[in-house]
C-alpha cells in the first residue's frame, strides 16, 4: 500500500515520511529491520547507480557542475536523481516488508478465502513452486552442457551459443509434464465449480483490520494531497 | 458462427463510440508533431483513451456472448485445466529467462514474454493477456527474493497487451509452419515484409531519431554542432542490425522454404512497437527511464543528445521491442515446431495456431 | 463395476485408431491386470477406461464407457472423478505443485471435491495410514524419492474413494517394500467392492494379486481370461509379455525332468 502511495507523491519529503513513519516501524514491530534494509538496498543498488550515472549525466538543466567527456553533470540532474532514489527507495522497502513478514502461501490461501477463484489461486500457488524448480533444472541442464563442454562464460558470442542451447531443453522438457499434469489434476476433480473448504485459516486480528483501514484512508489523503497540489508532482 | 460475427461488430462498434467520446471529452487533441521529434503531444492521452477504448470493446463483446448465449465459452474455453498448468509454467518460464538468460547475456534485450506468448498461441487472447499480467504481479508481489523483482508490476499491462497481441496473430495462424512454400510465393511474401520493414523504418523511425539526414542520433536541438562521432557510429549500426535482420530472414526464407518465419517476423515487429510505445511513459514516469537493465545506457544517450526523458525512453524501446519480440517470436516458433502435435493439438486454440496435422 | 464394449480410440489430429473394438469387464472387488509389449496400446486403454479420453484429451471414441451400468459419455472430468480414478507410471507429474506437505497434498483431492473439513482430514489420515506414510506427512512432496513420491500419488487417489481405481504402471518407481505396500493397498481397496484395472509389467505382482488377466496387442485383445491359464500360457512370451517367476520356475523343473507339481505346492 505504501508502495502506492510512492508511486504517487513525488519530491523528497513524501516518500521519506513513508520509510520512516510506516514502514520501518512496522518493520522493527516484526522484527525484521535489519533484514529489510539489507534486502531493499542491495535490491535497489544496481538500479540506484544507474539512476545516478543517468540522471545526473543526461538531465537537461542550466546549472552545470562538471564535465566528463561529452556528458555535463547538471544541479537538475541531481536532484532528479535525489527524487528518484527516495521513491524507489520508498517502492522497495515497502515491497520488500511485505515479502518478510507474508508467507506467500499462505498470502494465497487467505486470497482465495476472500473469494478468489481457485484456479487463480492454484497458478499462483503453483508459479511459487514452478519458477525455483526451473531455476533447478536449468541449473542441471546447464551443468550438463558445461560437461559436453559449452561456454556459460566469455565473449558475447560464446555465451550465445552457451545460453540458447540451455534454454529450449528447460522450456520444452517443461512443457511436456503440463499435459500428463493435468490429466493428474482432472483426476483429482481439479475446476470442479463451487467453492473449496480450505484446511487452514489464517489469523486476522482487530488491530490488522485497524491498520489495514488506516493506511488506506493515509493513501485515499494522500491522492487528494497529490491532486490538489500540496505534494509535489513528479518531475 | 453469424453469432460470433454480431459479437465482433458490437465489440469493435464499442471500441469506436469510446474512443469518439474519449477524444471529445479530453477536449481538441493537440495532434501537430513536435518539428524535432515527431511526437505527438498528446500521446499520454491517445494512450489512455485507446485502453479505455480496447477494455470496452472486449467488455462489449463478453456482453454480447452472454446475452446471446447465457455463457461465456469464448473466454472460459481458454482456461480449461490444461491452461491452468501451462500458465506457472510458462510465469516460470517468464521470469527466469528474463532473468537469468538475459543478464547472462548482457544485451540490451529482455527476453520475458517467451511464456506469455506461448498460453497467448496456444490458449487464446485472453489466457495470453491473463498471463502477463499475473506474471510481472506475482513477480513484483508473491515471489521472495532471489527471484522477486520490484520493477516488473508498473508494465503489466504491457505484458497483458503482449499476451493479448500473441493470442490474437495465433488465432490467425502467423504461427503456422509453411513447409515447401513455392519460390514464387516466398517472392511475395519477401518482398511484402521488406516492404513493411522499410515503411516502418521510414516514417516510423528515421523521423525519430534523425533531423532531416541520415544521421541517427542527430541532436535534434537547433544551433547545435555536428553530432558526437560516437552517436553517428551507433546509429550506422542499429541501422546494420535492421539490415541483417531483414536479411537474415530473406535467408532463412529461402533456405527453410517456410513462408511462416515471414508471418512471425511481422507479428513480432507489430507486438515490439505496440509495446514500446505502451511502455514508455511508465518507464519514464515509474522509474526515471532507469530500469536496471542493458537498455539504461540507450535512454542516457539519447537524452544526452538533447531529447527529453519520455522522448528518450520512447526512442530506446522503440530499439529494443521490436528486436526483442521479434527474436521473442521467432524462439516460441521453433518451441512449437519442436513440440509434438499430439500435445499442442489439445490446448484451446492449438490447432487453429499450428494447423491441422496430415498424419 | 466398470465395462467396456467395442472401444475404438483414435488421438486428436491422427488418422487412424489405436485401440481397435476393445471390449473388457471389471467387477465389483475384482482386480484386471493388463499386459503387452511397449506401444501396444495398455496406456491408452487406460485413458479411455478412466473416461478421460476423449473427456479431457479430446479424439474420437466409438464404442461404450459404463460404470457402474451408467454411460459415462457426455460426463465433464470433475463428474468423471467421482466415479473413477487413473494414476499415471510419473509421480513428478502427477504432483499438484501447489501443496507444501504431503498432508495437503493428498488432501487436496477430497477438499477439490468440496467435502467439509472434516471429512477431507478422516480421508486422508485412512490413506495416509493404508500405505504407511505417517513418517512423511510433514515433508515437501517436492523433495521425495521416487518410491514415496509413487506412494503419495496413490494415496491421493485413494483419499478420492472411487469405485473404480486405473493405474498405469503404478510400481515402475518403487522397491520390493513400496511394491508389496501398493498390492495390500490394492486388495484392501478391492476386499472393499472397489473395481480395479491395473497395467504392468512386473507379471509376478499381477499373478499375486489378480483375478484376470487382459493381454493388448496393437489395439487388440488377444487373451482375456483367469490369471493362472494366461500366465501359463506357452504363447505369452511371443505376445512380448515377460511370464513370472513361478512360470518359468515351474518350467525349468519340467525340463530338468522334475516334478512341476512337487514344485507348486511348495511354492503356494
Amino acid at each position: 500500500m505504501e508502495s502506492v502511495g510512492a508511486f504517487v507523491i513525488g519530491g523528497y519529503i513524501g516518500p521519506l515520511a513513508i520509510i520512516v513513519l510506516a514502514v520501518l516501524p512496522a518493520a522493527v514491530v516484526a522484527g525484521v529491520a535489519r533484514r529489510l534494509l539489507r534486502v531493499s538496498l542491495l535490491l535497489t543498488l544496481p538500479i540506484a547507480i544507474s539512476v545516478v550515472l543517468v540522471s545526473v549525466f543526461t538531465r537537461a538543466g542550466s546549472t552545470v557542475l562538471f564535465q566528463i567527456g561529452p556528458f555535463d553533470a547538471t544541479l537538475e540532474g541531481v536532484d532528479f536523481a535525489g527524487q528518484t532514489l527516495v521513491r524507489l527507495l520508498a517502492i522497495s522497502t515497502s515491497i520488500g516488508l511485505f515479502g518478510l513478514t507474508t508467507e506467500p502461501r499462505s498470502f494465497v490461501l487467505d486470497l482465495e478465502r476472500r473469494g478468489l477463484s481457485p484456479r487463480f489461486a492454484f497458478v499462483a500457488a503453483a508459479t511459487l513452486e514452478a519458477v525455483p524448480a526451473m531455476v533447478e533444472r536449468a541449473g542441471v541442464i546447464a551443468s550438463a552442457q558445461r560437461a559436453r563442454g559449452l561456454d556459460t562464460e566469455g565473449s558475447l558470442r560464446a555465451r550465445l551459443r552457451g545460453v540458447l542451447p540451455l534454454a529450449g531443453p528447460v522450456v520444452v522438457s517443461s512443457l511436456t509434464e503440463v499435459e500428463e499434469r493435468s490429466l493428474a489434476l482432472e483426476v483429482r476433480a481439479f475446476g470442479r465449480p463451487g467453492r473449496r473448504h480450505l484446511l487452514w485459516r489464517i489469523a486476522d486480528t482487530r488491530a490488522q483490520v485497524a491498520v489495514r483501514i488506516l493506511m488506506l484512508t493515509l493513501l485515499g489523503a494522500a491522492i487528494v494531497m497529490r491532486l490538489t497540489g500540496t505534494f509535489p508532482a513528479l518531475p | 458462427m453469424s453469432q460470433t460475427w454480431v459479437r465482433a461488430i458490437v465489440g469493435l462498434v464499442a471500441f469506436f463510440v469510446v474512443l469518439v467520446a474519449g477524444i471529445n471529452v479530453t477536449g481538441t487533441l493537440d495532434v501537430t508533431a513536435d518539428p524535432n521529434t515527431g511526437l505527438i503531444a498528446a500521446q499520454n492521452t491517445i494512450i489512455a483513451i485507446l485502453f479505455v477504448a480496447l477494455l470496452a470493446g472486449l467488455i462489449a463483446y463478453a456482453a454480447t456472448e452472454y446475452a446471446q448465449t447465457r455463457r461465456l465459452d469464448s473466454i472460459t474455453r481458454q482456461f480449461d485445466t490444461r491452461t491452468i498448468v501451462l500458465i506457472p509454467i510458462a510465469i516460470a518460464i517468464n521470469i527466469v529467462l528474463g532473468q537469468t538468460v538475459a543478464a547472462a547475456l548482457k544485451v540490451p534485450i529482455y527476453l520475458d514474454s517467451i511464456g506469455t506468448i506461448l498460453v497467448g498461441v496456444l490458449a487464446g487472447p485472453i489466457a495470453g493477456a491473463v498471463t502477463g499480467g499475473l506474471a510481472n504481479l506475482i513477480w513484483t508481489y508473491v515471489l521472495p527474493a532471489p527471484f522477486h523483482s520490484d520493477y516488473a508490476a508498473p508494465f503489466f499491462i504491457v505484458a497483458v497487451e503482449i499476451g493479448l497481441l500473441a493470442g490474437i496473430f495465433g488465432r490467425l495462424g502467423f504461427f503456422r509452419s509453411r513447409p515447401n512454400t513455392p519460390p514464387a510465393r516466398l517472392a511475395i511474401g519477401a518482398i511484402v515484409v521488406v516492404a513493411i520493414v522499410a515503411i516502418i523504418g521510414f516514417y516510423g523511425f528515421v523521423p525519430f531519431y534523425s533531423s532531416g539526414q541520415i544521421s541517427f542520433f542527430a541532436p535534434p536541438a537547433e544551433g547545435a554542432a555536428a553530432p558526437d562521432p560516437v552517436f553517428v557510429i551507433l546509429g550506422w549500426l542499429v541501422a546494420l542490425l535492421v539490415i541483417g535482420a531483414v536479411v537474415g530472414l530473406l535467408a532463412l526464407l529461402f533456405i527453410k522454404r517456410d513462408l511462416g518465419a515471414a508471418y512471425v517476423f511481422v507479428a513480432g515487429l507489430v507486438v515490439g512497437i505496440v509495446s514500446a510505445i505502451i511502455s514508455a511513459p511508465i518507464s519514464s514516469i515509474v522509474f526515471g527511464g532507469v530500469t536496471g537493465s542493458g537498455t539504461d545506457i540507450l535512454v542516457a544517450a539519447f537524452q544526452q543528445a538533447g531529447s527529453s526523458l519520455r522522448e528518450a525512453v520512447l526512442k530506446q524501446g522503440l530499439l529494443s521491442d521490436p528486436i526483442d519480440k521479434t527474436l521473442t517470436f521467432f524462439l516460441v516458433f521453433a518451441i512449437l515446431g519442436a513440440l509434438s502435435r499430439r500435445f499442442v493439438a489439445r490446448f484451446p486454440q492449438g490447432e487453429a495456431a499450428v494447423g491441422l496435422s496430415e498424419g | 463395476m466398470l465395462e467396456l464394449n467395442g472401444a475404438t480410440y483414435r488421438y486428436a489430429g491422427y488418422a487412424r485408431p489405436v485401440l481397435h473394438e476393445v471390449s473388457l469387464r471389471v467387477g465389483d472387488g475384482e482386480i484386471v491386470g493388463l499386459v503387452g509389449p511397449n506401444d501396444s496400446g495398455k496406456s491408452t486403454l487406460c485413458l479411455v477406461a478412466s473416461g478421460l479420453a476423449p473427456a479431457s484429451i479430446g479424439g474420437e471414441l466409438k464404442g461404450t464407457l459404463t460404470l457402474d451400468g451408467t454411460t459415462a459419455a457426455g460426463l465433464r472430468t470433475f463428474e468423471l472423478a467421482e466415479r473413477v480414478v487413473i494414476g499415471f507410471q510419473n509421480p513428478n507429474t502427477q504432483r499438484s505443485g501447489i501443496a507444501a506437505t504431503v498432508f495437503e497434498e493428498i488432501a487436496l483431492g477430497p477438499m477439490n471435491l468440496g467435502l467439509p473439513v472434516v471429512e477431507t482430514v478422516a480421508r486422508t489420515r485412512d490413506a495416509i495410514s493404508r500405505l504407511r506414510l505417517e513418517a512423511i506427512v510433514e515433508r515437501d512432496p517436492q523433495r521425495l524419492s521416487g518410491g514415496q513420491a509413487q506412494l503419495v500419488g496413490i494415496a491421493s487417489l485413494l483419499a478420492m474413494r472411487p469405485r473404480h481405481v486405473i493405474l498405469d504402471e503404478p510400481t515402475a518407481q518403487l522397491d520390493p517394500e513400496g511394491t508389496r505396500l501398493v498390492g495390500e493397498a490394492l486388495e484392501a481397496l478391492a476386499a472393499r467392492g472397489t473395481s480395479l484395472l491395473v497395467a504392468e509389467h512386473k507379471t509376478d505382482l499381477l499373478d499375486r494379486l489378480c483375478s484376470r488377466i487382459v493381454v493388448l496387442d496393437a489395439g487388440r485383445v488377444v487373451r482375456d481370461g483367469s490369471a493362472g491359464g494366461v500366465l501359463d500360457d506357452p504363447e505369452l512370451r511371443e505376445l512380448g509379455v515377460e511370464p513370472p517367476a513361478r512360470v518359468r520356475l515351474t518350467r525349468a523343473v519340467a525340463h530338468a525332468g522334475g516334478d512341476p507339481r512337487a514344485l507348486e505346492a511348495v511354492l503356494r
